[in-house]
């Protein structure tokens, strides 16, 4: 196994990667919210909307959100799944999940269960869950491959998985655009609004190191999922996969 | 967007009604829509329609070739075996469970016609554009401005169709 991964453009022992990782989102978290209202000028509610479309869920289905940090997910499942359906939020940040938990108390949702966990060995049953979802968090994972080897197993068949994640975009002028905005104004944005301008520089850098749509397409398949498909939103900013085990 | 309207729709109905998937579970069943280049691919599991492309080629167990007018047909509530017997719509695999989803799809709120407008609108605008890319294409390879490339395409489509860029690759 490899001994060096990314962490944005940099270089990184394997084992430090999760650390690093931590310690942005420690720095981001409380200003996670406000931060990608700012970013994405508002459009990541519609994409998260049109993820929670996608997902099939209905009432009494049982829903994982992982790396679900301020809870943006698990509160539209919550209604989704209705008083006889269970939605966990799991992140492997504490600083998230305090955040995560705060959000949806704000919003009076009580009944999500909160885990901490790490989605390369997550803690649940095999066969458990109608749905897993992860939102914008597959891009800091170490090794992609065995967290969503455990997101397979997880699923119970006929369980849906949703990756919404930044990716490729389609247009190369579009492309050149959207450089020039991640990488000169978000780290702005970030010194601005969260005196933190290295962690959304890492933002812009993870997404370019991120596996384009066929690639991360080939990775779900790879991991057992019989069926996946995606959709490019914006352009391609964000790609949302959908899979399902059969 | 089309293959998720018609899934929502199905599932809602599915839940409203509590209705029983069993003698479909595990099946694919495709319908393809030849005129206006429709394939929908419908999987049934875990209780619930998924609205697939089948992109990973697995084993349909129906297929059922139909024209749009017979696809429309469907949704008012048609009978696949009339269907069939005036040679409207061809099926390979199980009458039953092909007939089994389009009694779903009959029962649901779906307005088909309004969706294949708007799906054959998107194709129009991609043809348009894709005609369009043809034209900038043409008109930098020969020096020559667009203006004068739509002018000489005009002429060609008008002459000789077959010989259009616009048309290049299609029947």
């Amino acid at each position: 196994m490899a001994k060096t991964t990314h962490f944005g453009y940099k270089e990184v022992d394997v084992e430090k990667k999760q650390g690093l990782v931590k310690g942005v989102f420690d720095s981001v978290a409380g200003k996670y919210d406000l931060m990608n209202d700012v970013m994405s000028m508002g459009t990541h509610r519609l994409w998260k909307n049109y993820t929670i479309a996608s997902s099939n869920v209905k009432e009494g289905d049982h829903v994982l959100d992982i790396a679900g940090g301020t809870g943006d997910l698990a509160i539209k499942f919550r209604k989704k799944v209705g008083p006889e359906g269970k939605v966990i939020l799991s992140d492997i940040n504490d600083s998230m999940l305090l955040e995560g938990r705060k959000n949806l108390l704000n919003h009076g949702v009580i009944d999500v269960d909160f885990v901490q966990a790490n989605a390369e060995s997550l803690p649940f049953e095999d066969n458990s869950f109608d749905c897993v979802s992860i939102a914008f968090g597959l891009r800091n994972v170490t090794h992609k491959d065995a967290a969503l080897k455990q997101m397979h197993r997880v699923l119970k068949k006929g369980g849906t998985l949703l990756i919404l994640e930044f990716s490729k975009v389609e247009n190369k002028t579009l492309e050149k655009i959207y450089d020039l905005y991640s990488f000169n104004l978000i780290p702005k944005f970030g010194e601005f609004f969260a005196n933190d301008e290295d962690s959304y520089q890492y933002l812009a850098e993870s997404i370019r190191k991120h596996p384009n749509q066929e690639t991360l397409k080939n990775m779900v398949l790879d991991a057992g999922f019989e069926f996946c498909e995606y959709h490019n939103l914006t352009g391609g900013i964000v790609a949302l996969h959908k899979a399902i085990k059969a | 967007m089309f293959r998720l309207t018609i899934e929502k729709s199905l599932n809602h109905l599915i839940n409203a009604n509590n209705i029983d998937l069993n003698h479909i579970d595990n099946k694919i069943v495709s319908f393809r829509v030849d005129e206006i280049d429709l394939t929908l691919f419908f999987l049934c599991l875990n209780s619930r329609i998924f609205v697939i492309d089948n992109q990973q080629n697995k084993k349909v167990d129906v297929s059922v070739t139909l024209t749009k007018s017979s696809f429309v047909a469907i949704f008012n509530g048609a009978s696949l075996e009339e269907l069939v017997e005036n040679d409207e719509i061809e099926i390979n695999g199980s009458v039953n469970t092909a007939q089994q989803l389009a009694n779903l799809l009959s029962s649901s709120s779906i307005d088909i016609e309004e969706l294949i407008s708007q799906y054959a609108g998107d194709i129009v605008a991609h043809q348009i554009g894709r005609a369009f890319r043809q034209i900038k294409k043409a008109s930098v390879g020969n020096n020559d401005s667009i203006i004068n490339t739509i002018k000489d395409e005009i002429n060609t489509v008008l002459i000789a169709p077959s010989r259009s860029k616009i048309f290049k690759g299609r029947a």
